[in-house]
């Protein structure tokens, strides 16, 4: 159980009353209390799930809300969240699935410099479109995908409500396997999609014609490349969420700050999405970077996403690597969301309005 | 079950669950604010985004029906507890978004997927809905639509309101299942 995921370190009168009233729960039902994964222990609840093998290959794994579960399909394992019907579940101990179909994306090359798994990922769901896979998994296959880090494969995979799907799902390989024996020695039954699979639509792609993106608000899926709004100013930055909040998005980001300060008129928050996410940071000298560079670096969660970390008021204008772009999301209805990879994010925070991070890469 | 009449509403296009349907940040204000989330207090806000007079103008009874891919985006169940609390009696839909049609339906709101539906209906058309028989029929046009009727065990959850009326007419609970997840030491991983 996982409370810290969006409220992080919330300085709020309501945010304390749900962790007691949590508390007050967990022990009444005879949860132990290390298994209530708090303040200074956790994270995103996604990425904890990721870190402790809670899903594992060939097995469903349920969770109470949050649809990012998708997150966590890249372990091949089928990942749903019960939402409303989680309580049900618990009692009773079965639920129901109407059994989707799949989508296959088939995603082959090498990215350019400057072009990041987010980046590829945003255009892979602008093509299938906000309805391109309904009631549908995803399964992301091809050898940039075979090629990709967990981490990287975990962000992928975060997104995949945003088609209408219900979740995603990645064929566990070496790689897979290798990591959940890093983590585990519990059983597991790894499998695997047939050859000769039937999926209701097939989605190719070169990635090496992918360009650096950004996702003006208020729609999720007008993915734009970063061209068509270069110059767009900004006050706020995040990276984070379970989309890019893992290591490999710490040391994207430290990589264009490393000697460059964040824009005196901008304020970046990057939250790491675990604390062993953020003891990996430390270790590799990237909070140095981020510190010297004058970010903010909040409590392991989901940071910015939601709004309840450093809030968006009306009128400010934020470049982000969250989940969702809507009015409100982040704060204010009034406020501004556009989204983006973790280096397009830093590289406009460093310039003060939305730039190419191409044009900092290498500097 | 008897069949469910009353009037179409049709809205066109992507119906978010986190704006359209009911904003999400409006529903996180009136949290902060101390106020329970339920049928009654959200009813008002469903579809304020596109049509401020809907929640008003809606009798209970009627149907909001919708395009594909209905209640996209998050898995948020607020959206489905504005529908139902503005008296709306199913939602019928080219397709649903996956996460909403769960939701719902556990919230006691049939959600009926009808391809072709949004092209058969104009807002204030008289509908007859039968779940078990699988039909909707518009009573101006005569149109008549069949879609694959919900499995016994849905119905029977639809009927007593939802899945937790259903839970509670099941017979007193023992004491909360606690699986393998929750009892096993978390962490014990290497």
């Amino acid at each position: 159980m996982s409370t810290s995921k969006h409220l992080g370190a919330t300085a709020s009168h309501d945010s304390a009353e749900t962790r007691r009233a949590t508390r007050e729960w967990a022990a009444s039902v005879g949860i132990p209390a290390e298994n209530l994964i708090e303040l200074g222990r956790g994270g995103i609840e996604n990425m904890v799930a990721i870190e402790q093998c809670w899903a594992l290959p060939g097995a469903p794994y349920f969770q109470g809300v949050n649809g990012h579960v998708s997150t966590v399909g890249a372990l091949g394992a089928f990942a749903s969240a019960l939402s409303y019907g989680t309580a049900a579940y618990l009692v009773r101990g079965t639920t129901w699935v109407k059994v989707p179909k799949s989508i296959k994306i088939v995603a082959r090359g090498q990215t350019r410099p400057g072009v990041t798994p987010r980046d590829v990922s945003e255009v892979v769901m602008h093509r299938l479109g906000a309805s391109g896979a309904v009631g549908m998994v995803m399964e992301w296959t091809g050898d940039w995908v075979d090629q990709l880090s967990m981490g990287q494969r975990f962000g992928v995979c975060s997104q995949a409500i945003f088609t209408g799907a219900w979740t995603a799902i990645m064929n566990p390989d070496d790689r897979t396997l290798d990591y959940v024996r890093s983590v585990t020695d519990r059983p597991f039954d790894p499998l695997v999609s047939d050859a000769d699979a039937a999926y209701a639509r097939t989605l190719e792609i070169d990635v090496t014609e992918v360009e650096p993106i950004v996702v003006p608000p208020p729609r999720r899926l007008d993915v734009l490349p970063v061209s068509e709004l270069v110059g767009t100013p900004v006050n706020w930055g995040f990276v984070g969420s379970e989309a890019n909040a893992f290591i490999e998005d710490m040391r994207l980001v430290a990589g264009v700050l490393a000697d460059r300060k964040v824009h005196p008129g901008v304020i970046l928050n990057v939250t790491p999405g675990t604390v062993k996410v953020l003891r990996e940071a430390l270790d590799e000298r990237l909070i140095d970077v981020l510190v010297d560079a004058e970010c903010v670096i909040p409590t392991p969660c989901a940071g910015m996403d939601g709004g309840w970390n450093t809030p968006l008021a009306a009128g400010d204008v934020c470049i982000a690597t969250g989940p969702a772009n809507y009015p409100g999301r982040m704060g204010s209805t009034e406020a501004e969301i556009y989204l983006a990879s973790p280096l397009t994010v830093a590289a406009s925070c460093v310039a003060g309005k939305i730039v190419d991070p191409r044009a900092m890469l290498g500097s | 079950m008897t069949p469910l009449r009353g009037n179409a509403w049709l809205y066109r296009g992507l119906l978010d669950v986190d704006w359209e349907l009911c904003s999400w940040s409006l529903v996180r204000d009136l949290r902060r604010q101390g106020i329970e989330i339920t049928y009654e207090t959200v009813g008002k806000y469903c579809l304020a985004e596109v049509d401020p007079t809907f929640a008003e103008r809606v009798v209970p009874g009627d149907f909001l029906v919708g395009e594909e891919n209905i209640g996209y985006g998050h898995d948020h169940d607020h959206a489905c507890i504005s529908i139902r609390g503005a008296g709306v009696a199913a939602v019928l839909c080219d397709s649903s978004a996956p996460y909403f049609l769960r939701n719902c339906i556990d919230h006691g709101l049939p959600v009926v997927e009808v391809p072709g539906i949004s092209s058969q209906v104009q807002t204030g058309d008289p509908l007859t809905v039968d779940l078990i028989a699988g039909r909707v029929t518009n009573g101006r046009t005569g149109a008549e639509l069949t879609f694959g009727s919900y499995p016994p065990f849905l119905l029977e959850r639809l009927d007593e309101g939802g899945l937790y009326p259903w839970l509670r007419k099941q017979g007193p609970l023992k004491k909360v299942w606690v699986g393998d997840v929750v009892t096993s030491r978390v962490g014990a991983a290497r």
